[in-house]
């Protein structure tokens, strides 16, 4: 897995850029050594256990805390000494939810586009376009507390975006979305994304950010353990999962071609087997091509395999391969 | 575009939270109960306040100014009162409150600067207490129209209630920056409202015994060989004697402090009763105001015992009729501005120190 603190050469001016950050409550220290690269026109994930720190990286970059030493560089701002210019720039959608309970989500809106000194004239228009985005436009003109769970975090989303940011930091932003919302998630920000837009994403739904992400950061214990993007997360070392009609046969031939293989979770030990049953196996293979060559052998040697898949997201595997505690 | 900081401010950014605050307040079905169980419980007091001293009970012609001017000093103080009771509800949870709820957070990251959210929520709830004071003014004409009053007086006793509550509003919004839980700061609040009204005259009160000392002072007194004249007038000397003394005007800040006596104070003195205590005189408001001015003048080192027609002895130590309320006001605007200033401090973002137990978000 590759590490590569430094991004891959994107201009530095651009996107985010953290060095070093630490921050710390008291004797709690949340953030401990972060080092962060998110390019540019493309969606970075961050992704760590509970506690590790996510939330609280996330304020630092959008301004809201200042770290107790490194430097964080917001679309090539310092959020501490030009903290009201990088503001301007940044889109913060927080976790825990608060909206004004008796605004509507149209007034909602609008009052965060006065707050960011947009005209009204131009705030009108966007708003309203916003909530068509969102999929709200027919509730623009309810209170925002009768909104559902997943309708508030589509406001959030929304608010975020009002004055049209460079950078948008998402703090779990899919949780609480049905499976249609999560898609339309998913395509709102690779075309923001695609528009230039720096994103990142924090989130535990792992295999949504196979399909969301371009860039991974893992964080574990409020520092950053890995990042890599997601071409390296595919083409490392991970396993594959074989179905196949007869065990036997199956793991006869990989022990002969001097694969290794375990069996799949929820299959009897491998000490049982062999056995003329159907199953599966498990093979570690380095990226998709690996995965072309093995499966032409086994039709080759004309085994009964039935299926060959990545065994789990490729992020899920990588996060696991960590092997970093919950806290 | 040039980085604005925390203490920059904008009419338009104020106004955006200004708006922001009274739209989420006056949706609130209990806003306009409030404001209904106030008019009704002024009205009720100042019914009450005309039926006693228009009665026969005071026994005496209740066409008298000073019969007006208590009518409207009640009601004045009921109004005040009440409007202590009041305000810091207005502002005392705005800051943790909404931060509690989830929405400071929201506001920081915006271009608002902490300094105009701070005036935001302050001009919102100061907004509202005027609304109180608003409903109140009809009660308050109506005493003046009791006479004893200039409408100027009136106008000036208005105001004075307007900046007082400011003052209190501000008091509010700094604990609410305070602390991180809600009742906490209106608690506090309540305490500081308490601090300045009751708890300070109380604590005048109690130092009546620090202050006192045995001074030594020149007295124009009847001497102890006197005869009586033909008149039946005294004889007078000066001897020196040393007395008990309670140094008031060590403390008399204590009172100043006070807006009840701000209020008092600052309203005109009756054209009748300037010569000391006279029948034009005996009203709440100007017993308030020639006591906070006695106790600000001190005992003084010369006393006249002797009360004699003919002798004419040392004038009397003057009173000092200065205003003591510009002190006690500025008193509470000065309160008011720190807590402002705190509450700025504690909003500039990035947050450096986060108090004890709190989130950002
Ligand atoms: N204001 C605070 N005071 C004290 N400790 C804090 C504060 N904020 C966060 N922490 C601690 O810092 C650590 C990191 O918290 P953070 O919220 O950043 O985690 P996270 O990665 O967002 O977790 P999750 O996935 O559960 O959202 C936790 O151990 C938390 O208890
Ligand atoms: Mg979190």
């Amino acid at each position: 897995m590759a590490i590569n603190a430094e991004g891959d050469g994107a201009d530095p001016a651009a996107g985010v850029v953290a060095t070093d950050v630490h921050r710390s409550f008291g004797p709690v220290r949340a953030v401990n050594g972060v080092n962060l690269t998110a390019r540019k026109g493309a969606v970075t994930a961050l992704i760590g256990p509970n506690g590790a720190g996510k939330t609280t990286l996330l304020l630092v970059l959008a301004g809201l805390l200042a770290p107790s030493s490194g430097t964080v560089r917001v679309a090539g701002l310092d959020p501490v000494t030009q903290s009201s210019l990088a503001r301007t720039k940044t889109g913060w959608m927080p976790d825990v939810f608060g909206t004004w309970d008796t605004l509507t989500a149209r007034e909602v809106l609008t009052t965060v586009a006065d707050a960011y000194r947009i005209p009204r004239a131009v705030a009108r228009p966007r708003v309203a376009g916003l909530l068509g985005l969102v999929h709200l436009a027919e509730y623009a003109d309810r209170p925002a507390h009768v909104l559902s769970r997943g309708q508030k975090q589509r406001l959030g989303l929304a608010r975020a975006l009002v004055h049209d940011p460079e950078v948008l930091l998402l703090d779990e932003p899919a949780s609480g979305l049905d499976p249609r919302s999560r898609v339309d998630l998913r395509h709102l920000l690779r075309d923001l994304a695609a528009d230039g837009m720096t994103v990142i994403v924090s989130s535990h739904v792992l295999s949504e950010l196979d399909e969301l992400a371009d860039d991974a950061v893992f964080m574990s214990r409020g520092q950053t353990v890995a990042s890599e993007t997601m071409a390296e997360a595919s083409s490392s070392l991970r396993s594959w999962r074989v179905g196949t009609l007869s065990l036997s046969t199956l793991t006869a031939w990989l022990t002969d071609a001097d694969i290794v293989w375990r069996p799949a979770p929820g299959h009897r030990p491998g000490i049982d087997l062999p056995h003329d049953e159907p199953g599966a196996v498990l093979v570690d293979l380095a990226g998709a091509e690996q995965a072309s060559e093995l499966l032409a052998r086994m039709v080759g040697a004309r085994l009964p395999v039935s299926s060959l898949a990545p065994a789990a997201g490729a992020l899920e595997q990588a996060y696991l391969a960590l092997d970093e505690e919950r806290r | 575009m040039k980085t604005r900081g925390a203490w920059a401010v904008s009419r338009q950014g104020i106004r955006t939270v200004t708006v922001l605050e009274l739209r989420q307040r006056i949706r609130s079905t209990r806003w306009v109960i409030a404001l209904v169980v106030w008019f009704l419980v002024v009205a009720a007091i100042t019914g009450l306040t005309f039926a006693v001293f228009r009665s026969d009970l005071i026994g005496t012609d209740p066409t008298q100014p000073w019969i007006g001017r208590t009518i409207f000093g009640l009601v004045v103080f009921f109004v005040l009162f009440l409007g202590l009771l009041v305000s810091p509800t207005l502002s005392a949870t705005a800051i943790n409150g909404d931060r509690a709820a989830g929405t400071l957070a929201t506001l920081q990251v915006t271009s608002l600067s902490a300094a105009e959210i701070v005036f935001g929520k302050l001009l919102a709830s100061w907004i509202a207490a005027l609304a109180f004071l608003a409903v109140s003014v009809p009660f308050i004409l109506i005493a003046m129209s009791a006479g004893g009053t200039s409408a100027a007086s009136v106008l000036s006793t208005l105001a004075l209630l307007a900046v007082i509550l400011a003052a209190v509003c501000a008091i509010g919004l700094g604990f609410s920056a305070l602390t991180a839980r809600t009742p906490a700061s209106a608690v506090l609040t309540y305490i500081a409202v308490a601090t300045l009204t009751v708890l300070s005259l109380i604590a005048f009160g109690l130092t009546v015994p620090a202050i006192s000392s045995d001074d030594q002072v020149r007295l124009y007194d009847v001497s102890p060989a006197a005869t009586w004249d033909q008149s039946g007038d005294q004889q007078c000397v000066w001897r020196t004697q040393t007395i008990r003394q309670v140094h008031t005007e060590r403390t008399w800040w204590l009172l100043a402090i006070n807006p009840f006596v701000v209020v008092a104070d600052a309203m005109p003195e009756s054209a009748i009763g300037s010569a000391g205590a006279s029948a034009g005189d005996q009203d709440p408001m100007s017993i308030i105001r020639r006591g906070v001015r006695e106790a600000r003048t001190g005992p003084g080192n010369e006393q006249t015992r002797c009360w004699s027609s003919t002798q004419s002895g040392p004038a009397e130590r003057p009173l000092n009729r200065s205003p003591v309320w510009p002190w006690g006001l500025a008193v509470n605007v000065l309160l008011g501005a720190i807590a402002v200033w705190f509450a700025v401090r504690r909003l500039r973002i990035p947050q450096r120190n986060l108090a004890r137990g709190t989130r950002v978000a």
